[in-house]
């Protein structure tokens, strides 16, 4: 069977209603794509298939031979980051960083899609991916900071109060 | 744990020895024994060498963590305090994890866990320590070399140089002279009004791999051979398999082989997915064992009963028998908490390769001391045979300290030639979590004829967490040498001596002032499995005591925040949190239609926390739209890092007090993945505001604190908004 993924084509020798997410990590090494639920309820492993993002542990690889497949490996590098890997950083998104990659995936698409998202777009847009460490808004914040629009509400703020005691 | 209530508290006093490495680089170890529990027989090695630092000729500058990194900053904070003293940017500094070795036991538990909110507090004096002696003898070296005082040399952003010299060496270049150079006794540390890095170093070391899909998890362990298992658990802890048939699984496609081990029946196979599949044909006959029929309600009646049958007291002031016999009135009401699951997003999972005589772990664990003594336990092996690597954690929140999953793939890895791979299922991760403890709280306060309260008092029936995590840290406290069966004689011998303030903490020390109060504890433990869970006791006793201060507030008819006030004694750092919190919230002021507030305040882990929660309440559906947090945690290392973990700890609060809750029936969990146990989404994500307080003061904890007051505030805000006085968790109104 053979497979698209970041512009590639790989062979791949997988039960063929194998899960595209095992796929990816155990054949082809690419680990930057998670496994967190395998209901598709948390989107850790969050691919792009034809630039729409979809959850790999419940897509068969059958189903997407010969379509075109991104993975987090293939958005951007260290020295040629996507707008949004650059947000990410500059606002310190990540915590554990096990959700971060199924984040960046569905906020990419959504830009690729939508290149200035409201509010609205952006909760309908990543309310399928689960972060447990708790870093929405900050991930809220920079899509905002990476499509250009002014500060997100939901920003980290910080005021500094002397101590009275 | 492991703390030995002796007194043998040894001085204070640093040492620290340097050896000049092979290839000339310079190691500095560290040890501080201060107030460290030592194990028996481990006394002659008290003033053990530890490595912290490295700064190589080829100029790197190394940080061996200690601690491991789950999301909670760790590498950074620990990277900003070396870097303050050595005068290198932590940027610059290369973090590696630490291996198993006693000298890097957290030193207030004896072990090498992560966990408490330590490790900052913990390293605060060690780590800057390290780093100032390093660069004094980097200065000294450069001395030496250009012949000059040493006080004329400066030590700037890794590099020394000379005043009115053009001459600059680097760190690295200066490296193998430095290692020859005494090493300071007690170097100096930085006043806090010229900290370049503490206090402003906001730029987390990580977030670059994180950002790139390249931050290797446990998850991601790749070796040559490796094979993937699955294993099928008895359905009800503590049961075991009675028979199974293979035969269907073993000739499924890809499988290696089908094991039988104490823990279940593994399926090991060349993919995961072909594990996965082959465990369906699986047919096993299970003895689901003593709990085979325990229900949630169960474990309430295990727990009314045991307060039925007394508690012994906690904290005893005043009188409030007494109290209670001349009050005009009482109020008595019931509060108890659920089990939680810690649902890490990374599952449980450990690889593990064991050949003739040597075993290696690969494992995102809390305690790699402790996945080595159960390594040890299930092996046979001495502890030079086993080799535990820690990776990058994908959420940890006490989980990661119940070693269940090592030991499992150990087990299996026994009867394999080639690594071997577990991977739980999400399923799998929440039947078979070690929960938060279940509580139960009865609390009566009374009130004198003047309605103003004379009395409180807070029973508890909950389980010891210690008596359920002693038999595997046992095995990591004890000397290598010690034989399995002394090790189990010690854990029951620690369930039995050792104090678990787990219980109890956060309502033992309540901190308003009450004439009689009375605190009691009944130990209660249904037998379900439980472990620590973020914020641990906190994050019961924070909703029961700061909920029930509110119901006082109410009523006398006083107001929450200036009802507290009043109670709190005048140095209460809880006191500028409460204020700062509540004016910076605009506390009853301006508030939107059907907008409201409530309000809670606690102190755990060394460290002091309010909240104000805004909502509203529309046809029964809870919408919370902003949460301000003031907290003071003493001084501030990574300001942004505070930040992040308010919000983190609010949000994992908020999913706790609106969805979290594990129920048994027929002794078996009835939750099983993100539908039926969610947890907050990002749509349900409020706005959240912090205000640090200000201080100098020794800093303390900030990955916990952030969680208890949470429930309470909310549970507070749900009474204003609704009048409905939610005692039970998680919060669900009529």
């Amino acid at each position: 069977m053979k497979l698209l993924i970041n512009g590639v084509e790989k062979e791949v020798n997988a039960d063929p209603d194998t899960p595209l997410l095992w796929v990816i990590r155990e054949e082809l090494k690419m680990t930057g794509t998670k496994f967190g639920c395998g209901m598709g309820l948390c989107g850790a492993c969050t691919v792009h298939l034809n630039g729409q993002a979809i959850r790999s542990c419940i897509t068969p690889v059958q189903s997407v031979e010969g379509a075109s497949i991104t993975t987090i490996e293939g958005i951007g590098s260290v020295d040629q980051p996507h707008p949004l890997q650059s947000a990410w950083q500059a606002l310190n998104v990540p915590q554990c960083g096990y959700c971060q990659s199924g984040q960046l995936m569905s906020a990419a698409a959504l830009l690729a899609n939508n290149p200035t998202p409201n509010d609205e777009d952006i909760m309908a847009a990543m309310t399928g991916n689960l972060c447990r460490c708790g870093t929405y808004p900050r991930i809220h914040a920079a899509i905002r900071q990476a499509s250009g629009q002014a500060e997100s509400p939901m920003a980290a703020t910080v005021a500094y109060w002397e101590a009275q005691v | 744990m492991s703390q030995q209530d002796n007194g043998q508290c040894l001085s204070r006093r640093d040492f620290f020895k340097v050896s000049a490495t092979t290839g000339g680089a310079l190691l500095i170890a560290v040890q501080l024994p201060g107030c460290a529990s030592l194990p028996a027989g481990q006394a002659e090695n008290a003033l053990r060498p530890n490595a912290w630092l490295e700064v190589t000729p080829d100029n790197q500058v190394i940080l061996t963590l200690d601690r491991v990194e789950m999301g909670q900053g760790t590498m950074t904070g620990m990277a900003t305090l070396l870097g303050e003293e050595l005068h290198v940017s932590p940027d610059r500094i290369k973090v590696v994890f630490a291996p198993v070795a006693e000298d890097y036991r957290q030193p207030d538990y004896g072990l090498q866990i992560t966990g408490g909110s330590t490790s900052i507090s913990s390293n605060w004096v060690r780590l800057r320590e390290a780093g100032a002696a390093g660069r004094m003898m980097i200065e000294a070296a450069a001395a030496q070399l250009w012949q000059v005082p040493v006080t004329r040399v400066q030590a700037i952003d890794g590099v020394c140089q000379v005043a009115g010299n053009a001459a600059v060496l680097s760190y690295g270049e200066l490296a193998s002279l430095a290692a020859l150079q005494r090493v300071p006794s007690s170097p100096a540390l930085t006043a806090p009004e010229n900290y370049r890095y503490i206090g402003k170093q906001s730029k987390r070391l990580d977030a670059q791999a994180k950002s790139f899909g390249q931050a290797r998890f446990g998850i991601d362990v790749q070796l040559p051979g490796m094979r993937y298992a699955v294993l099928s658990r008895p359905p009800v802890a503590g049961g075991k398999v009675k028979r199974v048939d293979r035969a269907r699984a073993q000739a499924a496609p890809g499988v290696v082989k089908v094991i039988e081990t104490a823990c279940g029946v593994a399926v090991v196979a060349e993919q995961y997915w072909q594990a996965r599949k082959a465990q369906r044909l699986l047919d096993i006959e299970w003895d689901h064992g003593e709990l085979a029929q325990i229900s949630t309600d169960q474990v309430f009646d295990c727990y009314a009963r045991a307060l039925n049958d007394g508690a012994s007291d906690v904290r005893d002031e005043g009188d409030f028998e007494a109290a209670r016999v001349t009050a005009d009135r009482t109020l008595k009401v019931e509060y108890r908490a659920p089990f939680l699951a810690h649902a890490t997003l990374e599952p449980q999972n450990c690889t593990v390769h064991i050949t003739k005589d040597k075993c290696e772990i690969w494992a995102p664990t809390q305690g790699p001391d402790i996945a080595r003594a159960v390594a040890r336990r299930e092996t046979g092996f001495s502890s030079d045979q086993i080799q535990v690597h820690t990776t990058y954690i994908g959420g940890g929140f006490g989980r990661r300290l119940t070693q269940d999953f090592v030991a499992e793939a150990v087990a299996i890895a026994r009867h394999l030639d080639t690594p071997v791979k577990l991977i739980w299922s999400r399923e799998e991760d929440t039947r078979h979590d070690h929960y938060r403890p279940a509580s139960l709280h009865r609390l009566e306060a009374t009130f004198n004829a003047e309605g103003k309260v004379t009395g409180w008092r807070h029973d508890i029936a909950a389980p010891r967490i210690l008596d359920h995590f002693v038999g595997d840290a046992a095995g990591a406290v004890a000397p290598g040498w010690t034989p399995q069966p002394m090790v189990r004689l010690a854990a029951g011998l620690a369930k039995l001596t050792q104090p678990d303030p787990s219980p109890v903490e956060g309502a033992q020390d309540l901190p308003y002032e009450i004439a009689n109060l009375n605190v009691r504890y009944a130990k209660a433990d249904a037998g379900i499995p439980i472990s620590y869970w973020r914020s641990v006791g906190h994050s019961t006793n924070g909703f029961v005591t700061e909920s029930f201060v509110d119901e006082l507030a109410h009523a006398e008819g006083k107001d929450p925040v200036a009802y507290r006030l009043a109670l709190l004694p005048a140095t209460s750092r809880l006191r500028t949190v409460l204020i700062a919190a509540t004016e910076t919230a605009g506390w009853r002021q301006s508030l939107s239609e059907g907008r409201f507030q409530g309000v809670a305040c606690h102190k755990s882990f060394g460290s002091y926390a309010a909240q104000v929660i805004e909502v509203s309440v529309v046809d029964g559906d809870i919408k919370i739209h902003r949460v301000v947090c003031a907290i003071d945690c003493g001084q501030v290392v990574n300001p942004d890092l505070v930040v992040a973990q308010m919000q983190s700890g609010i949000i994992f609060g908020l999913s706790a007090a609106l969805y979290g809750n594990i129920t048994h029936k027929e002794g078996q969990v009835e939750q099983s993945n993100f539908h039926d146990q969610p947890i907050l989404r990002m749509p349900q994500t409020p706005r959240i505001e912090v205000v640090i307080v200000k201080s100098q003061i020794s800093p303390t904890g900030v990955g916990e604190p952030g969680v208890p007051p949470v429930a309470p505030a909310l549970a507070n805000a749900l009474f204003s908004a609704t009048g409905q006085r939610l005692r039970s968790l998680p919060l669900v109104l009529a």
